[in-house]
């Protein structure tokens, strides 16, 4: 059974209008289109409770789904589960550890299931940094360890997709370098797919190539980090400091600009190094000082909540 | 070849956890009492050890507790202990993402269950016979047995006590799957034993599926003769484990969140 192909062909992850509600009252995903490309590192973003963690779960088949479609490598999810499953990697919330075990019999358990090489089990601690953790229950782990070991598990049968949620929880600055790293070691050489859920874009905005803003359960941005840059220089500002601010507001006003003061000066929005050039020019020829010209741009974060704001 | 990979993995899980503890514990519970009072007693023991029906009896003592109380209890907290290392450890999720088919999960776990109940007989087997034969081996006034041990009754009896366990095996598996608090399959599973308990004396007592392995040893010892039973008490046990474990994969494959 091959199931239904999905409608765009160059997208690992697809949903088409994916709703689910949790109660009549309680609408936790509506309509929710993401496209996830192939060979993309895809920051899926969201406040708490936005509807993260829920469209993971139903795109892994966590959550029965309700309303909408869900395409995974091009095929319908709920047609070919187990087939599916295979090439996925996944780290949902808190990593799933049994605590009585080691590290190692940890990863044996699903080394019988995926039916991978034993060799693979070292290589997976070496590479998230757990290999001398010897008969250490996972009980014992710190969080960052379990978070580590939670990665080991979803990295072992080489997976062709990696969907993580919140995957740095609990990590320090430099165990999230390193996990970064890994992250884009693994897109970049390994060609592997990642989905990634954050709360931060700060934490996430140097490893993503493609980003997803959602909340209240709608998908409120979808593009490339470029796009989403491009956003930050639309809502950017240049700031006039002037002897006569009222003055020169007025005739930025009239040059069709729609200025406003504030900040200590005017501030107009999201200008051509030409167009800056030109106000310069009018407002001295017009008898103005102009004492300082700046550009103010948002931080990413900023655009984040203004997107969620929206 | 998915399902002896997928066999595998759960048997790993179980490895250092409570419920393999409880398997040890509860296997030679008896026999270890049976032991401790021979040693205390051993001087009465001589003509104990050279009368004609010395197993049947050592196997009579030692079943008794074990049949009406002791497995139904150990089935109930190790089946349950078994379903809470998933929801314990919060695995269920990742369990639920590896490439097997929920069937395929649900009796893997069962065959787990069933499998540490098939321990649990053999190791309570080897405990009857080491309490038979220690202290003879320490105590130079006790000799070994005489009698031949009737291997072919003892083997029946088990059979049959293993199947009058499987309603219990099936109806904790599935209330264990279903609820995550520990204490709701333990305290529904006590509940129906103690129930069961204190309904033996019925003549239609053989309809409550935690009491099967109890009549059972009760009319093999002669409690309870002259009552009437069915045809057979194993068929209608293994009735409900039929009717108990359909049931159980109705409600986990239905389940509308798996983790």
């Amino acid at each position: 059974m091959a199931g239904t192909l999905n409608q765009r062909p160059d997208c690992c992850v697809e949903t088409v209008n994916l709703t689910h509600k949790f109660s009549e009252a309680e609408t936790a995903l509506n309509l929710v289109n993401l496209q996830v490309m192939e060979g993309s590192i895809y920051g899926f973003l969201g406040p708490n409770g936005a509807g993260k963690t829920t469209t993971l779960k139903l795109i892994l088949g966590l959550l029965r789904k309700q309303h909408g479609e869900i395409y995974v490598f091009g095929k319908t999810f709920e047609n070919n589960r187990v087939e599916t499953l295979r090439r996925i990697g996944s780290m949902i919330e808190s990593p799933s550890i049994y605590g009585h075990l080691t590290a190692t019999e940890n990863l044996q358990i699903l080394q019988k299931v995926y039916r991978c090489p034993k060799g693979r089990i070292d290589e997976v601690l070496g590479l998230v940094g757990l290999a001398r953790t010897g008969r250490k229950k996972a009980s014992q782990f710190s969080l960052g360890m379990k978070q580590r070991l939670g990665l080991a598990l979803a990295l072992l049968h080489s997976p062709s997709l990696l969907i993580l949620d919140e995957p740095t929880n609990g990590l320090d600055p430099n165990g999230i370098l390193e996990i970064r790293g890994l992250l884009q070691e693994l897109n970049k050489h390994r060609g592997v797919t990642i989905l990634i859920s954050s709360h931060l874009l700060s934490e996430i905005e140097k490893l993503v190539t493609h980003v997803g803003i959602i909340n209240h359960g709608h998908l409120m941005f979808q593009g490339t980090l470029a796009e989403l840059l491009s956003r930050r220089r639309q809502s950017s500002f240049v700031v006039f400091k002037t002897n006569d601010d009222a003055k020169a507001e007025r005739i930025v006003r009239g040059m069709g600009l729609n200025p406003r003061v504030e900040r200590g000066g005017v501030e107009v929005p999201a200008l051509e190094r030409e167009q800056v050039a030109g106000i310069n020019r009018t407002l001295v020829r017009d008898g103005i000082e102009v004492y300082q010209i700046g550009r103010v741009e948002n931080d990413l974060e900023e655009i984040f909540f203004d997107v969620i704001a929206e | 070849m998915t399902f002896v990979g997928s066999f595998q993995s759960e048997w790993l899980k179980r490895r250092r956890s409570l419920a393999s503890w409880l398997v040890l514990i509860g296997a030679f519970f008896t026999p270890s009492i049976i032991l401790a009072s021979r040693i205390k007693n051993h001087a009465a023991l001589p003509p104990l050890y050279v009368s004609e029906d010395f197993w049947r009896r050592l196997w009579s003592q030692s079943w008794e507790s074990m049949e009406v109380f002791l497995l139904p209890i150990g089935i109930i907290l190790a089946t349950g202990l078994i379903a809470q290392i998933e929801y314990k450890n919060n695995t269920w999720k990742q369990l639920h993402t590896t490439p097997q088919g929920f069937t395929t999960i649900f009796l893997a776990k069962l065959l787990v269950v069933l499998l540490m109940l098939v321990e649990v007989f053999v190791l309570f087997n080897v405990g009857v016979y080491l309490s038979a034969v220690i202290p003879a081996a320490l105590f130079g006034g006790v000799p070994y047995p005489t009698a031949p041990i009737p291997f072919a009754d003892f083997w029946a009896g088990n059979v049959n006590f293993f199947i009058d366990c499987l309603p219990i095996v099936a109806l904790q598996y599935l209330l264990s799957l279903h609820f995550k608090n520990f204490l709701v399959p333990v305290g529904a599973g006590f509940a129906i034993w103690f129930l069961g308990v204190g309904l033996l004396s019925w003549e239609y007592s053989y309809v409550f599926p935690y009491n099967h392995g109890a009549i059972n040893f009760l009319t093999a010892t002669g409690h309870f003769a002259g009552r009437k039973l069915p045809a057979s008490v194993e068929l209608l046990a293994l009735v409900y484990f039929a009717a108990f474990t359909v049931a159980g994969w109705v409600l986990y494959v239905t389940k509308r969140e798996k983790g």
